[in-house]
């Protein structure tokens, strides 16, 4: 049980950092922000001009299909990444290694801490966009609202398991800078962030089915629009589920490889 | 006498050009100083580059794919729309190559460095903004230069020697105007004491809205990136231009005049925040 104690303290304390260094927080907020008005202009414009449906989307099924994106960026920003190399560059690590805590561990419950104050920022600006728009589309039915829910737990599972792997690379490089802005690209392609993944063509679809990227916004934004069938959607969720386990595995590999180089360097 | 006044006019016109040139100068070798830096770190650098890149194509993918399933927005063409993005990221790269140092001024200010730059006999704008080099800016530049390229294969325009010209003054008056808004958002940090002032992001995160043709946004939208922060004449007023968009076209060839504008506000701004500044401890 001291166990648990020992993690959510962790967890509050991260929460309380946030609170009062806000100001990674409010860069990646505003950052998005902007990108999402932009986006709702750019696609009322083209629904205006195609009334009716694009790729089997409608106007309010986008706006909903947009902002589930959205609450999903805002979830564990760079500024994680950004920590948690910083760490490692300046040797805090060290710190960490001599704590009778588990490492990986202790950085998830770093990372949740502020998850439900991102979650609720996000909500808020999220509801002033989609009201200014016009509304959204709802949850497909109950069932498909519970399953999001549980396909957005398992999306942010999925997301650390990748910025951890991203941020474990700052033992072997000298910034991680561009490694991250890379990451985030990718991720912005093969997710289905910028646009659905059914409006690429197959051969870019091909390559996002088999990344891990497309479990962190594309299952749960279909999911909520209950465009996937049941099995298709227990489908998408165990393949979640599949990359959130093997990427925390891959995360482990990594920092005990990454122990034996700190190792080298410092003795 | 009158001889004397004309020769005094040209050696004080001849004295301010030696100032002019000094300053560019300067420029170089303080931003010389920072690429040896950056340099030391090799492979950093590359994927730096490499990831602007990515950022790219990233973009363009995300065009593309809605150019697939519809043939114009608004009116506007794939490669009108490609033309503006590329023209912010061409335009993000030469602010990230040559002019980074705006986006560490807060920091300078926070600390107290900059007060190093205040008792140096060079102007402190042009020690901003050599002060540091992005060199995910290279990336940037190439694969925006290619896209403008690729782009301008595909105006429907007659290219004559004027056009051509014209193409050139405003690339230069786009960067212009970029780099004079990244400098005016910089200097908030003389009012806003914090390590991290948010007007610099907040102002550049604005050229997203840019990266498409402003016809889609409303008026307030429109105003703001128009007429507040010019960000419409670094990608939108350029292009319509370029590809002789008739409604639009004449604007563009204000871009030069808005360039000048916007650097005369930059500078102003700057030194207006430069009267307030008392070292930190202050």
């Amino acid at each position: 049980m001291s166990h648990i104690r020992k993690y959510r303290s962790l967890a509050r304390t991260s929460l309380e950092i946030t609170f009062v260094y806000r100001a990674g927080f409010v860069l990646n907020m505003i950052g998005t922000v902007f990108y999402v008005v932009a986006m709702f202009y750019l696609w009322q414009t083209i629904f205006l001009g195609n009334p009716g449906s694009l790729s089997g989307f409608t106007w309010p099924e986008m706006k909903a299909y947009l902002l589930v994106a959205f609450l999903l960026n805002s979830l564990l920003t760079w500024y994680d990444e950004w920590i948690m190399s910083q760490d490692i560059r300046e040797g805090r690590v060290a710190v960490d290694l001599a704590r009778p805590i588990d490492f990986q561990a202790a950085r998830f419950a770093g990372a949740m801490g502020p998850v439900p104050f991102e979650f609720c920022s996000a909500l808020a600006v999220g509801a002033i966009v989609a009201t200014v728009f016009g509304g959204i589309a709802l949850p497909a039915d109950p069932v498909h609202a519970a399953l999001f829910l549980v396909t957005c737990a398992l999306a942010t599972l999925v997301k650390f398991g990748i910025v951890y792997c991203v941020s474990m690379t700052a033992f072997w490089t000298t910034g991680i800078e561009g490694i991250v802005v890379s990451r985030i690209a990718i991720q912005n392609i093969f997710s289905g962030a910028l646009i659905p993944l059914v409006f690429f063509p197959d051969v870019l679809r091909g390559i996002a089915a088999v990344l891990p990227f497309q479990a962190m916004i594309s299952t749960p934004a279909l999911t909520y629009l209950g465009k996937l069938d049941g099995p298709t959607t227990l489908f998408m969720i165990g393949v979640q589920a599949f990359w959130a386990i093997g990427l925390a595995i891959a995360g482990r590999l990594m920092w005990r490889r990454a122990v034996r180089a700190v190792t080298i360097n410092g003795g | 006498m009158a001889a004397d006044v004309a020769a005094g006019t040209r050696s004080a016109a001849a004295a301010r050009l030696v100032a002019a040139r000094r300053l560019v100068y300067l420029y170089f070798r303080c931003l010389g100083q920072q690429m040896k830096a950056i340099m030391a770190y090799e492979a950093n650098f590359i994927v730096l580059m490499f990831s602007a890149v990515l950022v790219q194509l990233a973009g363009l993918a995300f065009i593309w794919a809605i150019f697939q399933r519809i043939p114009d927005v608004n009116g506007w063409t794939f490669w009108q729309v490609v033309m503006m993005s590329a023209l912010i990221f061409v335009t993000e790269g030469v602010g990230s190559l040559f002019f980074e140092g705006t986006w560490r001024l807060s920091y300078l200010v926070y600390t107290g460095q900059f007060d190093q730059m205040l008792v140096r006999p060079i102007s402190p704008i042009v020690q901003v903004l050599a002060g540091a080099v992005g060199f995910n800016g290279l990336g940037n530049i190439v694969t925006g230069f290619v896209l403008i390229g690729i782009a301008m294969a595909n105006v429907p325009v007659q290219w004559t020697p004027g056009r051509v010209l014209m193409l050139v003054i405003l690339l230069v008056s786009a960067a212009t105007i970029r780099v004079a808004i990244n400098l005016a958002s910089a200097a908030s940090t003389f009012w806003i004491r914090s390590p991290w002032s948010m007007v610099p992001m907040f102002v550049h995160q604005l050229g997203d809205f840019a990266k498409y043709p402003i016809t889609i946004y409303s008026v307030a939208v429109q105003a703001l990136i128009v007429v507040a922060v010019p960000f419409a004449f670094v990608s939108f007023f350029p292009t319509a231009f370029v590809f002789g968009v008739e409604a639009w076209s004449l604007a563009g060839l204000l871009t030069p005049l808005v360039a000048i504008y916007a650097v005369v506000m930059a500078v102003w701004i700057f030194r207006v925040g430069l009267n307030r500044y008392e070292s930190s401890g202050h």
